[in-house]
Formats: C-alpha cells, sequence, structure tokens
C-alpha cells in the first residue's frame, strides 16, 4: 500500500505533471557521426618521460595547430602543497612544448579558479612557476580577463548570455586539462565541467555560484556548446576519488585520456573511473545522441579501457552512478 | 584632507599603479579593460597617498558606469549590479556624489541572500526541501542578486554600510549590519576563520582561507564571540605563514581592527604586489596603519 501523498509532494506533482503536459518531445535522433578517437596512454608518473609522451599523442591525433593560436586550460583549485587536487604543472609544460614543436604560432596557460582569488598566488603554490620558465607571462587569469556577452546555442540552463573570457574565446584551439577527480556535486569533473574556468570571477563571484543556481550538468552542457574548437588531455597520472574535487584521496591510474571530442574523452574517463557515463547527467545532456558517449561509437586506442580501469570510491549520494557489468 | 607621508619605499608601487591607469581612467586587474573592483582599490590608494589627479579621474570613470537601478556592475558593458556596489559605496558620498551614494546604500539594503528571500523559500516548501530558519533571520549579500549569500560581498556590504551607519545613524541600516554579522558568524569554521561561504559544505567540513578570514573580520570589527576569538588566533598564524599579498593584506586589515597588527608590523621582504589590487590595498593598509584609513573614516 502506497502512503498518502503529503501536500508538498501533491503540489510538485501536479505541478510536474502539468509541466510534462507541456513539453515537446524530442524529435528523430541524429545520424550517427563518425567516432571519435580517444587514446589512453599510459604515464606511470610526472616525470620527464611526460615530453616525449604528449608530442606522441599529438602526432597520434594529427592535430593540425600549425600558425594556430592555443590555449591550455589546466584545472587549479587549491593552494595544498603536495595534494592531487590541480593539474600537474609538468603535464601542462609538456603539452606547451608539444604544441609548439607541432607549429603553433602561440601557447599560453590560462584559468579561473572557482575558489581562490590570488590565480598566481594558487598557481605558485601548485609548483607552476617554478616547473614552467617565463610562467607569468605565459598566463592569463581567466577570472579577471577581458570578457565577450555570448548567447549560447543551447539553452540548457535557462542563462541566455554569459560573459566569457576572451583569452578562451580567442583561441583557435582551447585544451581542457582537467584532472581526473569525482566531484560531490555532479559526480565526476573531467574536461567539460573544466570549462567553468571560462566563466569569470570578477562577473559572477567566487565560486561561480552563479552556474550553481542555473544548474551545473546545464551549464556544462551549454558551455560545451559554446566552446566549439577544443582538444582534451586528461591528467589521470594521479586522479582523486571520494569526495572531490577538492577533499578527496589521491588515486593513482597512471594514464593520460586525450581526444579531441570532449564527450567522448569524459565517457572514456568515467569507464576508466568506474562510473557508468549514461548516469553522468552533463554527458546525458550534451551528447546530441547517446552513441557519441557510447563505448561502440567510441573509437579507441593505446590501452584498453579494461587495463587500465580502477574504481573510484564514490560518496554516498553518486554510488548510484557506478558503472555495472 | 591631510596626505599620508609618501614613503620610499612604496612609490614604486604607486607609480606602477599610476602607470597601470587605463584612457579611459579605470584600472584592470592586471592588464586589459578597467574594472570597477580595481579601480575602487587604486582610488583608495591614491587619495590615501595624496595622488589627487589620477583619483579624479577613476572616480570620473565609476561615476561614468553606475546603473540605473543604484548599483555598479563588474566592468562596463556588463549589464547586472553585483557586489561591487557595496566597493563603491566605501569612497562615501564626498567622492562619488551624494545621489549616488544613497541610491548605492539603498541598493545595498535591499539585495539579499536568494535563500534568505520569501519566494525561494516558498518554492523549498512546496517542494519538501528544508530551508534554514537563520537564513531567513540573518542575510547576508550574494556576488550576483538571485544568488546564495556568501562571506566576502556580505564583509565588504557590512563595512559599506557600517560606514555609513556612523555618518548617518539608522535602524534600518544596524538591522542589516547585526543580521550580516549573524551570518558571518554562523559560517565561521570550525578550526577558526572562514572560507568563501559555508563552514560545511554538504556535511564535510571545510578549511578557512587567510584572505576571507581577514576580510571577515575587520567586518566584525567590534563584535565579541567565541567564532571571533578562535578566528583572530587563525588570522595569527595565517599572517606568520603566509606568502601571499592578496592574503596579508586582508589579514593586516583584520587584524587592525581588533588591535591585534603587531605595532609596525611589516611585510615580509620579498612578497610579491603582483596585481592592481594588490597593490592598492597594500598602499591602503600602510596608510591605515599611520592613522588615514579609508575603510573606516
Amino acid at each position: 500500500m502506497h502512503p498518502k501523498p503529503t501536500r508538498r509532494q501533491w503540489i510538485a506533482g501536479s505541478a510536474g505533471a502539468a509541466l510534462l503536459a507541456g513539453c515537446k518531445t524530442s524529435g528523430p535522433p541524429a545520424a550517427p557521426a563518425a567516432p571519435s578517437r580517444v587514446s589512453i596512454v599510459r604515464a606511470p608518473a610526472y616525470d620527464q618521460s611526460l615530453y616525449g609522451a604528449l608530442r606522441r599523442i599529438l602526432d597520434g591525433h594529427r592535430l593540425n595547430v600549425r600558425g594556430r593560436t592555443v590555449v591550455l586550460k589546466p584545472n587549479l583549485v587549491e593552494v595544498e602543497p603536495g595534494s592531487c587536487i590541480n593539474t600537474h604543472p609538468l603535464l601542462v609544460h609538456a603539452a606547451l612544448e608539444a604544441f609548439l614543436a607541432a607549429g603553433a604560432a602561440s601557447v599560453r596557460i590560462a584559468e579561473g579558479p572557482g575558489h581562490r582569488r590570488n590565480t598566481l598566488d594558487l598557481a605558485d603554490a601548485a609548483g607552476y612557476f617554478s616547473t614552467i620558465p617565463k610562467f607569468e607571462d605565459l598566463f592569463v587569469d581567466l577570472n579577471v580577463d577581458d570578457v565577450t556577452r555570448v548567447r549560447p546555442r543551447t539553452q540548457f540552463s535557462g542563462l541566455p548570455q554569459w560573459y566569457l573570457a576572451n583569452t578562451a574565446l580567442g583561441a583557435d584551439l582551447l585544451v581542457s586539462m582537467p584532472k581526473m577527480k569525482t566531484h560531490h556535486l555532479v559526480g565526476a569533473t573531467l574536461s567539460m565541467k573544466n570549462l567553468f574556468g571560462t566563466v569569470p570571477g570578477a562577473i559572477c563571484g567566487w565560486p561561480k555560484n552563479a552556474l550553481h543556481w542555473a544548474g551545473i550538468a546545464e551549464c556544462i552542457a551549454d558551455l560545451h556548446a559554446i566552446f566549439p574548437r577544443k582538444f582534451a588531455i586528461v591528467d589521470a597520472i594521479v586522479g582523486m576519488d571520494g569526495n572531490g574535487p577538492i577533499q578527496g584521496d589521491p588515486k593513482p591510474v597512471g594514464v593520460v585520456v586525450t581526444g579531441s571530442d570532449p564527450l567522448a574523452v569524459d565517457a572514456t574517463c568515467c569507464r576508466v573511473m568506474g562510473i557508468d557515463p549514461f548516469r553522468v547527467g552533463y554527458l546525458r545532456l550534451a551528447a546530441p545522441n547517446l552513441t557519441r558517449i557510447a563505448e561502440q561509437g567510441i573509437l579507441q586506442t593505446g590501452e584498453a579501457i579494461a587495463s587500465v580501469a580502477t574504481p573510484f570510491a564514490l560518496i554516498p549520494e553518486f554510488r548510484g552512478l557506478r558503472l555495472t557489468p | 584632507m591631510a596626505a599620508a607621508p609618501r614613503q620610499p619605499c612604496h612609490s614604486m608601487s604607486l607609480d606602477v599603479l599610476i602607470g597601470r591607469q587605463n584612457p579611459d581612467g579605470g584600472w584592470p586587474y592586471s592588464r586589459g579593460g578597467s574594472w570597477t573592483e580595481p579601480t575602487v582599490y587604486a582610488i583608495m590608494a591614491l587619495l590615501s597617498a595624496g595622488e589627487f589627479a589620477p583619483a579624479r579621474r577613476g572616480l570620473a570613470w565609476v561615476g561614468s558606469i553606475a546603473r540605473r537601478d543604484g548599483g555598479w556592475p563588474p566592468r562596463a558593458g556588463v549589464d547586472m549590479s553585483t557586489w561591487v556596489t557595496g566597493l563603491v559605496a566605501l569612497l562615501g558620498p564626498r567622492n562619488i556624489g551624494a545621489a549616488p551614494y544613497d541610491r548605492a546604500i539603498r541598493w545595498l539594503l535591499d539585495t539579499t541572500g536568494e535563500q534568505s528571500t520569501f519566494t525561494y523559500r516558498l518554492r523549498e516548501w512546496l517542494l519538501g526541501n528544508d530551508t534554514s530558519e537563520r537564513d531567513a533571520k540573518y542575510p547576508g549579500w550574494p556576488w550576483v542578486p538571485s544568488n546564495a549569500g556568501w562571506v566576502v560581498p556580505t564583509s565588504i556590504a557590512i563595512l559599506a554600510l557600517d560606514k555609513e551607519n556612523r555618518r548617518q545613524p539608522s535602524t534600518r541600516v544596524r538591522h542589516r549590519i547585526d543580521a550580516g554579522h549573524y551570518f558571518l558568524l554562523d559560517r565561521a569554521c570550525d578550526e577558526g576563520g572562514w572560507n568563501y561561504g559555508s563552514s560545511h559544505p554538504l556535511g564535510y567540513p571545510s578549511r578557512a582561507y587567510p584572505e576571507t578570514t581577514g576580510l571577515a573580520l575587520a567586518a566584525l570589527r567590534g563584535v565579541r564571540s567565541p567564532q571571533v576569538d578562535r578566528a583572530l588566533v587563525a588570522a595569527q598564524r595565517f599572517l606568520a605563514e603566509c606568502h601571499s599579498a592578496d592574503a596579508t593584506n586582508w589579514l593586516r586589515f583584520g587584524l587592525r581592527a581588533h588591535g591585534l597588527l603587531p605595532a609596525g608590523y611589516c611585510a615580509p621582504p620579498g612578497l610579491e604586489f603582483r596585481t592592481v589590487p594588490e597593490t592598492s590595498l597594500n598602499v591602503v593598509m600602510i596608510a591605515a596603519e599611520r592613522g588615514r584609513d579609508l575603510f573606516w573614516d
């Protein structure tokens, strides 16, 4: 026997029914696109071997960046020496060298952290100044960069306009370089969630609370559509599991995951983490058809997922995301 | 107005600051177009150092971007008023003009974190979600209207309203200041000090940050409570360990508000003041330590 609904449940249920009645059904699924290529490359440590590995990765993806402007967008979150919160600076430097070697006209590093306002102090504490020569000349703080008002092509969040950092908008190629981490609000934070750093804190505050109120998954999906020219390099040499993205535990995985389609890259990362990508809200929203995040819809190169997969600990709220065989 | 004596060791900062003023009169955070926040800090620094001409150009830029709703946008061309309205109000009616100043104070009084609004609480009640009575009683200020209240915008708004209340006492202003104080005390971290928002997001304790701890302590000037006592201990520890110019500036501000900044305190050598706010606030803090305090006076 079902319990009698409360007044709140009745009102909420009626409102939901009314909303559903007004909804249009989606159209027929789009024709499947060519499979996206995602590579998983073993990288057991943050050492000099990353420089060669990144060059081989770019060669493998046949990225043509000759004469182009490239912006590397790592994930910088917290000042916590020795922690695994931030994208490792050696990987970022290896990417910078690889893109320059591939003929890029310019390569800059840019980030707009969501928590700490003193970005350069954060980058310093995270080892960027000591690892990357002339870091300050190469770096743009996206939180305080000049901005352009953009009207998004999609309307998942309902935000009619976004103010976004010009350095990110103007890049011929925006390279999202997240850390592979669990996230206590959306399950996993990867290359798509990392785009939050392109929204200046000087407009919407620290943390970027306006995006939380508009819906994190919805905002991720909108940002994914706004930036069409992307490449993803996921730092999964040591990731973070448990109560990520700040208070979790180090999770060694020993790989770098890359590709030109962030949807396919993030879906692959989820599988490596033991998370079902079909249950991650923003992946479902952003995938025009779900084959983009289906394993059979992705051209997998390098290591097989099964050979590197290692289940990330999930907080109770996200145990339902667990990938089941 | 008596200017603070210009010291050789700070003249480079001032010169750099003046050199970074944009042709429109405003300042960037570091480089690029003008933003309201660094412009306000630069104006404060220049006024406290007696550099009136560039300060006046900065004030003209600030005046030119005021919005019709009484607030200020974070930069020209952004069509919303935000927390920076509190910063502009700190410049006072003498600098920004009586009418714009009054509108800024009204904007601050009319703005609360969304969780304190009736419509939000009604919606959450209908959805069966818990809402905190404390949010209703003690509203803070958001970064952007229609968002939650946070420690930094709440602290800045309190500082602006406190200055206004000393200029022209008012029950309504006093009430918002008191509510803001409760908001801050409610969000103090267990270890002492403040993060940006909740002390226990999603049930997990958050760590205090030096910069927010310093700013919140300044906003809590004259307030006595166990949270303030713990925060003062944390702030003194942060100051001893700090390698950040931004954090050092705010910690000096917070400790001085409670009479705990060591006499003759000097920022550690080698501290890099890289941005316009860092450089400006350092000048403002030095002037304040010499008795010319634009945050309070």
